[in-house]
């Protein structure tokens, strides 16, 4: 036993294991905010990080311009004809408009769901550590308003939710992270709506999942799938993807649904957090708020 | 000055990596492989064996945390392992004569063994439940490949940068 204590790497080994341990467990579970050393960390890196990325997402951008010169002819073509289209659709998205704010004037309802303010930022860094963590850093962060959980999109549709803030920068955890714990409350826009929720990814055919519709609705391949806006941080109808089919779920109770998402997880370089605009009414958020607290303390 | 070169290389190659993950094309092969660039542990394994053990140690360390803090948020895995990593490259040149070509493949083994050590961490904290045949499909092989090509660029200039360092630190 003497012997077994003299080891001094054997020591060593042990006692980087526990605290390995300890501080995984310490990063793991769901914590509200990083620690200020964290916090100030990732400050640093980050403005390190949008000084060396600035000038070179310059001159990519110029070298990809040159790529889209290429195909200017092509695109061109293909542009005139839906501009034709366009101006009938303006007029009657105008009309519908008016139409809208009209009616809900009449009815005196404040703010749907659907309400948001998009805030822009660029991505200065991503997660070289791909396929166990998705993650991106943008550079705006908690002083320009952003708030964990948040949800995050590109021109074309979702692709994710803020998952911590430091004072400048915060990190974006894409859909396509395997994390079982990267929820999202969806709704698929058939005949009926229906909801469920948006849960893991599928690496090999680039599909999300989403699980819990009911086991008798028919669902046709490329109804629209939105965010729902149910659960409270994200506002509602953003764009997520497309059905490509449903399949019954493990025990036959419920549905899974194949969504080909709409945006790029690849090449994302400006993204858009989006702040619900209707709030949350004040009792709820107090419930929510004592409940918080309440599981702070178990 | 020169003393200082050193922490600022690596700290340059720390944002590299994440700047290049960033604007690497990943929708090359239609996004079916996951290519990671290893350069910061590589330059820490050459480290280790042109400056001196302590040195790729406590870097192995320190570049680790800021690892975990940075682009994981999971504080421990690469904080232990780049550590670790270094370590077993060293036991391992010891029984390997120092040709820069072996150091270079006995660092890619070591790539190798890192990569397959983060996915077993990840597999016992229930981040993944890949397969191990995936893994090794989608990012283990491909991570090589790529890593293969940057020590074929940097095996050189690395080796004369921590041999100058090396050399600054027995004058001292």
């Amino acid at each position: 036993m003497p012997q077994f204590f003299l080891n001094k790497r054997l020591i060593i080994l042990l006692v980087s294991i526990i605290i390995l341990v300890a501080l995984i467990g310490f990063s793991i579970r769901d914590r509200a905010n990083l620690s200020w050393p964290e916090k100030f960390v990732k400050d640093t890196t980050g403005w390190v990080q949008s000084l060396v990325a600035t000038p070179t997402q310059y001159v990519v951008g110029i070298f990809e311009n040159l790529k889209d010169l290429q195909n200017t002819y092509e695109e061109n073509k293909e542009l005139k004809k839906h501009l034709e289209d366009m101006a009938r659709l303006e007029a009657e998205v105008y009309s519908l408009e008016q139409e809208n704010a009209e009616l809900t004037e009449v009815l005196k309802i404040e703010g749907s769901i659907g309400d948001y303010d998009p805030m822009q930022a660029t991505v200065i860094s991503r997660s070289p550590d791909r396929l166990w963590h998705e993650m991106i850093i943008v550079n705006k962060g908690s002083s320009h308003g952003v708030e964990k959980n948040m949800a995050v999109m590109t021109a074309r549709g979702l692709i994710g939710k803020v998952k911590s803030t430091t004072p400048f920068t915060s990190t974006i955890q894409l859909l396509s992270a395997l994390d079982p714990t990267n929820r999202i409350s969806a709704a698929l826009q058939g005949d009926k709506k229906l909801f469920g929720t948006i849960e893991g990814y599928d690496k090999e055919n680039e599909y999300l999942l989403l699980k819990g519709l009911p086991v008798d609705a028919k669902i046709k391949k490329d109804e629209m799938v939105v965010t729902s806006g149910l659960g409270g941080v994200f506002p509602g109808d953003v764009p997520i993807g497309k059905v490509i089919e449903a399949v019954p779920d493990q025990f036959g109770l419920n549905q899974t649904a194949y969504i080909k998402p709409e945006a790029d997880f690849y090449n994302i370089s400006h993204v858009m957090i989006l702040t619900r605009g209707m709030t949350i009414p004040k009792d709820v958020e107090d419930d929510k708020e004592a409940e918080e607290s309440e599981g702070d303390d178990l | 000055m020169k003393r200082f070169l050193v922490p600022l290389l690596l700290v340059f190659l720390f944002v590299f990596e994440g700047i290049f993950t960033q604007l690497f094309p990943a929708d090359i092969f239609n996004g079916d492989y996951i290519f990671v660039p290893r350069i910061l542990i590589i330059a820490i394994f050459f480290l280790t064996i042109y400056a001196s053990l302590k040195h790729g140690i406590i870097y192995g360390f320190v570049f680790g945390l800021l690892f975990d803090m940075v682009y994981t948020e999971i504080i421990g895995i690469y904080f232990f392992l780049f550590p670790l990593s270094a370590f077993l490259f060293w036991k391992l040149m010891k029984i390997i004569q120092t040709n820069i070509v072996f150091v270079s493949l006995v660092g890619l083994i070591c790539v190798a063994f890192l990569e397959a050590a983060v996915y077993v961490m990840n597999l016992l904290i229930h981040i993944t439940s890949m397969d191990f045949s995936s893994f090794a499909e989608i990012r283990l092989v491909p991570t090589l490949a790529l890593n293969l090509i940057f020590v074929i660029f940097a095996a050189y200039p690395l080796k004369r940068q921590f041999e100058k360092f090396a050399d600054v630190l027995r004058n001292d």
